[in-house]
């Protein structure tokens, strides 16, 4: 059971379960229009059925797996190795780039270094 | 999946509200040290970390909202009320900018000869280059609602083309916008026409650029089917802000193009 507060009453309303459900759960297929006759694929259709696959593959199932597993890291490592990669270069430059800021402005500071 | 007996989105920690901050504070004291001994590594890196920042905060974003699910109604509705803050925020932001073109431009004084444009000044031609700018903006503005109609509709293939032509119109204004830079008879230094002139048209294009890059991500996510007819608030917020950036225009151009000749 799901409670709700309607804004209007400012009362809290029961919802059924199906009240919460994460929109970004939407099922694989796109709501996508049928291709029109001269337009139909050349290849056969994946399970997203009769959607013609324009321009790119649909990976967001796979990455809606990938991104729900219960492994319990964060979301900004959550991605496998690059995203540690591009973490520890971000963290890296701010540290180092904190500390260089400090003697940049100590140094600054000193009267006759105009 | 949920663990959690309210729909809101409680965010896992992250480092990038830290690693903003503190290229804020290298991009601040680097402008500082460039100017005073110029050497550009404290502002290159603060860029640097500010284009890290933003590129892993909106991918995290991303993750959580079209692969995690948590952006409900009103996580969604939230995100609304913030866009149309911040947009807010921005429109005052211009405000100062009108507020001084028309401070010295409807009492101009005794030094630029009594009249506007001042003495000396040969302002650009409302009707040439500025008259298509107009005519680019507003028919972006008209490819961004057929994208936007389109995606409700679920048709991908009008939504691709028309946030594609939507793309081009912006890069289209922005390289006549440089054109103009380059080709005007006076500079930044000409006077507080000058000034005013090219700080208001300057923060404006720097507006036209962010928001054709967010259109960019846009267009980029919906190839990658991330947008659904019913959810696609990125696009909206991406819609939104371009909406704004042709509203400017268009008062820019009255006042300080057209009225301001």
């Amino acid at each position: 059971m799901y409670y709700r507060l309607n804004g209007v009453t400012q009362r809290l309303i029961g919802a059924p379960a199906a009240a919460y459900s994460p929109q970004g759960l939407c099922p694989g297929v796109p709501p996508v229009s049928p291709p029109v006759i001269f337009a139909s694929p050349t290849k056969l259709a994946s399970e997203t059925g009769s959607q013609a696959e324009y321009l790119r593959a649909n990976r967001i199932p796979d990455l809606q797996k990938l991104f729900q597993r219960a492994d319990g890291i964060p979301v900004h490592l959550k991605g496998g190795l690059i995203d540690k990669l591009l973490y520890r270069t971000t963290m890296g430059l701010t540290v180092g780039g904190a500390f260089y800021c400090l003697v940049a402005l100590y140094i600054a500071a000193q009267p006759g270094n105009k | 999946m949920a663990h959690q007996a309210h729909a809101y989105h409680m965010v896992d920690p992250s480092p990038w509200p830290l690693t903003g901050a503190i290229s804020a504070l290298l991009m601040t004291s680097g402008l500082a040290t460039t100017f005073h001994y110029k050497t550009t590594t404290l502002l290159f890196l603060g860029t640097t970390l500010l284009l890290l920042t933003m590129f892993q905060w909106w991918r995290d974003i991303i993750r959580e909202s079209t692969f995690q699910g948590h952006h409900t109604t009103s996580v969604q509705k939230g995100h609304g009320y913030g866009m149309v803050l911040f947009i807010t925020s921005e429109v005052f932001f211009f405000i100062g900018f009108f507020w001084a073109f028309y401070h010295s431009s409807l009492a101009p004084a005794i030094e630029l000869g009594g009249l506007w444009p001042p003495t000396g000044i040969t302002p650009l031609d409302p009707f040439e280059v500025p008259l298509l700018n107009t005519a680019v903006l507003l028919a972006s503005g008209v490819t961004v609602t057929w994208a936007h109609h389109s995606i409700i509709e679920g048709a991908r293939k009008p939504a691709l083309q028309s946030l594609t032509l939507t793309v081009l119109l912006g890069l289209y204004f922005t390289a006549l916008q440089a054109m103009e830079y380059y080709e005007a008879p006076f500079t930044l230094a000409d006077g507080v026409y000058g000034c005013t002139f090219f700080v208001a048209t300057g923060f404006h294009g720097l507006h036209v650029i962010i928001g054709t890059t967010f259109l960019m991500v846009c267009l980029l996510r919906h190839t990658h089917y991330h947008f659904t007819s019913k959810h696609h608030f990125g696009f909206e917020a991406a819609a939104w802000y371009w909406h704004f950036v042709d509203v400017v225009w268009l008062f820019l151009y009255i006042s300080i193009y057209w009225w301001g000749s």
